[in-house]
């Protein structure tokens, strides 16, 4: 039988404990991609022209070379720099780094979406330039740009089992573990998929709720 | 008394502003006429320290005024035409921001602020509404609060009744009557004929840059001729809203 449900049901524990990591992965892959993507979208809307430069050509490169690549390079590269992680911070690291490209894009458009009247209006007032980025602008701008970012944590989630590549034991890894000693592939792999679509969906679901509640008394 | 005195701007070989000059004491209103492009808005965002200039000088009570520094000091509010309020704020947000952020007033005081001007300008109903949720006139009188609860020494309205009907731009006029009796420095730049009508105010009309004719509104009133330009502008745009 192709599909073979007892080795389905006992393999649960395995993937269930690498969905975890998965799940670790692009958690705080998309914290440090929230945190670096505001800070970069910050620099490239507000910094000199050299530093927009120097940020708009980091951004070039990430979103030009495939994950794959950037985590392997990290892999190889940090240990040639005296710097010796696991390969578990490795892949967070790496997930950051690119999420950081992509979300400071997206915060960037968020940022110049917030009308420029508002901005005048607070400093009329007296609010200095990061009370204005802080109570006015980024409120603003992280929720024109809510789907887009709920959309880049569900393709961390996704891409997170690239990390694989480098040894870490996430849901992919360790459905291939189970596959090398059982040889059933198609029963695994509809597993794992089912768990990615069970961290996946309800995260979609939650943002689309958010978009909806934060956008109740902003007309358009 | 606000002074501007030869206040010039240029963008590239585009005369924004030339030499315009006029005096404001306190508890007066000047009234900006003029069509768009005249550079009447462009005279509130310099001295609301938005735009620069490249020659004059302003002066506010005897004193040099840096309008680079102005917002710092809050002593020149302005209530935008689009009114520019924060839209992913309450209406009390709105009003009580800048007193917390700006003031360092607390939660409570900042709300005894808000909430006093909201039940002179009939908003106290609105408080926890959102901007989109308010109508225009609404609007308009929260963005006049947001700058009054400041307290500025000079307000300047750019074109405050634009998309209001006539019963709202009334209610506006009696508001704009009551900052000069309060003895605030009103500025009003507008191209809504019926204020020259409804405001005891100096008229200054602009054209291409400048001020050509100065008038005071009760004496125009009674003497239309002796100010042509102003006449002809007051029937040129009867005669566009007929």
């Amino acid at each position: 039988m192709i599909i073979d449900f007892n080795l389905m049901y006992e393999s649960l524990p395995y993937l269930f404990r690498g969905a975890l990591v998965s799940l670790s992965i692009a958690a705080l892959g998309c914290l440090i991609g929230f945190i670096g993507g505001t800070i970069f979208a910050l620099l490239q809307t507000n910094a000199v022209r050299v530093v927009r430069m120097l940020v708009s050509s980091f951004t070039a490169i990430v979103r030009g070379t495939p994950m794959l690549i950037q985590i392997t390079f990290m892999f190889i590269l940090l240990p040639t720099i005296g710097i010796y992680i696991p390969a578990f911070w490795v892949a967070v690291i790496a997930i950051g780094i690119n999420s950081t490209a992509y979300v400071s894009n997206v915060i960037r458009a968020g940022i110049l979406s917030v009308a420029r009247g508002q901005i005048e209006a607070a400093y009329t007032l007296g609010l200095t330039r990061l009370q204005t980025i802080r109570y006015i602008v980024l409120p603003q701008a992280v929720r024109t740009v809510l789907p887009s970012l709920g959309n880049e944590f569900v393709t961390l989630i996704k891409d997170s089992s690239l990390a694989s590549v480098i040894g870490v034991y996430e849901l992919t890894k360790e459905g291939s573990f189970i596959i090398s000693r059982h040889l059933n592939s198609i029963s695994i792999y509809i597993v794992i998929a089912g768990i990615y679509l069970l961290m996946t969906i309800p995260l979609t679901l939650a943002i689309n709720y958010l978009e909806k509640r934060m956008h109740r008394h902003v007309s358009h | 008394m606000l002074v501007i005195n030869n206040l010039s701007k240029k963008i590239g070989a585009k005369i924004i502003l030339s030499k315009v000059s006029l005096q404001v004491p306190r508890g007066h209103i000047a009234l900006l006429l003029g069509s768009s492009g005249a550079g009447k808005s462009t005279l509130l965002r310099i001295l609301n320290g938005l735009e620069s200039y490249d020659t004059g000088s302003l002066m506010l009570d005897g004193k040099p005024l840096d309008v680079r520094s102005v917002h710092k000091t809050h002593t020149i509010g302005m209530v935008f035409q689009h009114f520019n309020l924060f839209e992913h704020m309450t209406v009390l947000q709105n009003c009580t921001l800048a007193l917390e952020k700006v003031l360092g007033k607390s939660k409570q005081e900042a709300e005894s602020i808000a909430y006093t001007l909201f039940t002179h300008y009939g908003l106290a109903d609105k408080a926890n509404q959102y901007p989109a949720q308010l109508s225009g006139g609404q609007k308009q009188r929260l963005a006049l609060i947001r700058t009054l609860a400041m307290q500025p020494s000079v307000i300047c309205l750019d074109e405050p009744t634009s998309a209001l009907d006539p019963v709202l731009k009334r209610q506006v006029a009696t508001n704009i009557k009551q900052l000069a009796h309060e003895g605030l420095i009103v500025l009003v730049a507008s191209h809504d004929i019926g204020l020259v009508e409804q405001l005891p105010c100096t008229i200054y009309l602009m054209e291409d840059a400048a001020i050509v004719e100065v008038a005071d509104s009760s004496d125009f009133a009674n003497n239309p001729k002796k100010y042509p330009r102003i006449e002809s502008f007051i029937a040129g745009s009867k005669y566009i809203s007929e």
